[in-house]
């Protein structure tokens, strides 16, 4: 098993499995263009999306649908294109493409941790091919706080 | 916000240096053209934003972040009430 520094749990071993190609690299991290999703028990559900060349450059990252249970992607004929999906298919969260969301502690400026909705990363999971997608009729910032009715977010548990 | 109506083939300009004309429009999407010096950044907004927040996200990211947003991960999962 190859080995990987990380920016979170030093070094680690990683399967190539869980290797994701980003050929665009990411909006900020042009030049990233291969990410290892890392998961460890103690942090579960989150998961960590560690660059392999540069060590600092680790996102921390939620399934979407732990974040936002009823969010839908609207996929464009480009994104499709770019994950390697026929134009009009319809991908599933969970079963095609992994879909999670960036997460942001809080600072200064945030009161609490945020997700950012706006923009999920997406990767197919057959294909091993990621992008970060735009899906405007989300926010940006959106607060990681319990909201509404309790019963309803304990179900997707 | 300034509001102006355009017809495609039409032009505005936003200072001297700067011009954008309105090359087509089809169904919900407009396709644009600018001019505009080297110096000036164009750039879609929505990766703007992207690239704003993931600069902050992998900024962010340490041992003590990540626990204290376990903490209200588990429980908006468990639905209780956060601290």
């Amino acid at each position: 098993m190859p080995r990987i520094q990380t920016r979170c749990f030093d070094e680690l071993e990683y399967s190539p499995d869980a290797v994701f190609e980003f050929p665009s690299g990411l909006p900020g991290f042009e030049a990233e263009h291969a990410f290892v999703f890392l998961e460890q028990p103690a942090t579960h559900p989150l998961m960590f999306m560690q660059s392999l060349s540069r060590k600092d450059v680790c996102f921390i990252l939620l399934p979407v649908l732990a974040a936002d249970r009823h969010y839908e992607l609207r996929l464009s004929d480009e994104d499709l294109a770019a994950l390697h999906f026929p134009a009009g298919s319809r991908p599933q969260i969970g079963k095609d493409i992994l879909c999670a969301v960036t997460v942001c502690a809080a600072d200064d400026q945030r009161p609490h941790p945020t997700v950012n909705l706006f923009a999920p990363i997406l990767v197919n999971l057959k294909q091993k091919i990621g992008i970060q997608a735009v899906q405007t009729q989300y926010p940006a910032q959106h607060p990681l706080i319990t909201q509404g009715c309790g019963e309803e977010l304990a179900t997707c548990s | 916000m300034l509001v102006m109506r355009r017809r495609a083939g039409e032009t505005f300009l936003i200072g001297e240096a700067v011009e954008i004309e309105v090359l087509e429009i089809c169904g919900t999407r407009v396709k644009l053209g600018i001019v505009a010096p080297d110096s000036v950044l164009i750039q879609r907004k929505e990766i703007k934003i992207t690239r704003d927040e993931n600069i902050v996200a992998v900024r962010s990211v340490g041992r003590q972040s990540i626990s204290s947003i376990l903490d209200k991960v588990s429980a908006k999962l468990a639905g209780a009430p956060v601290k």
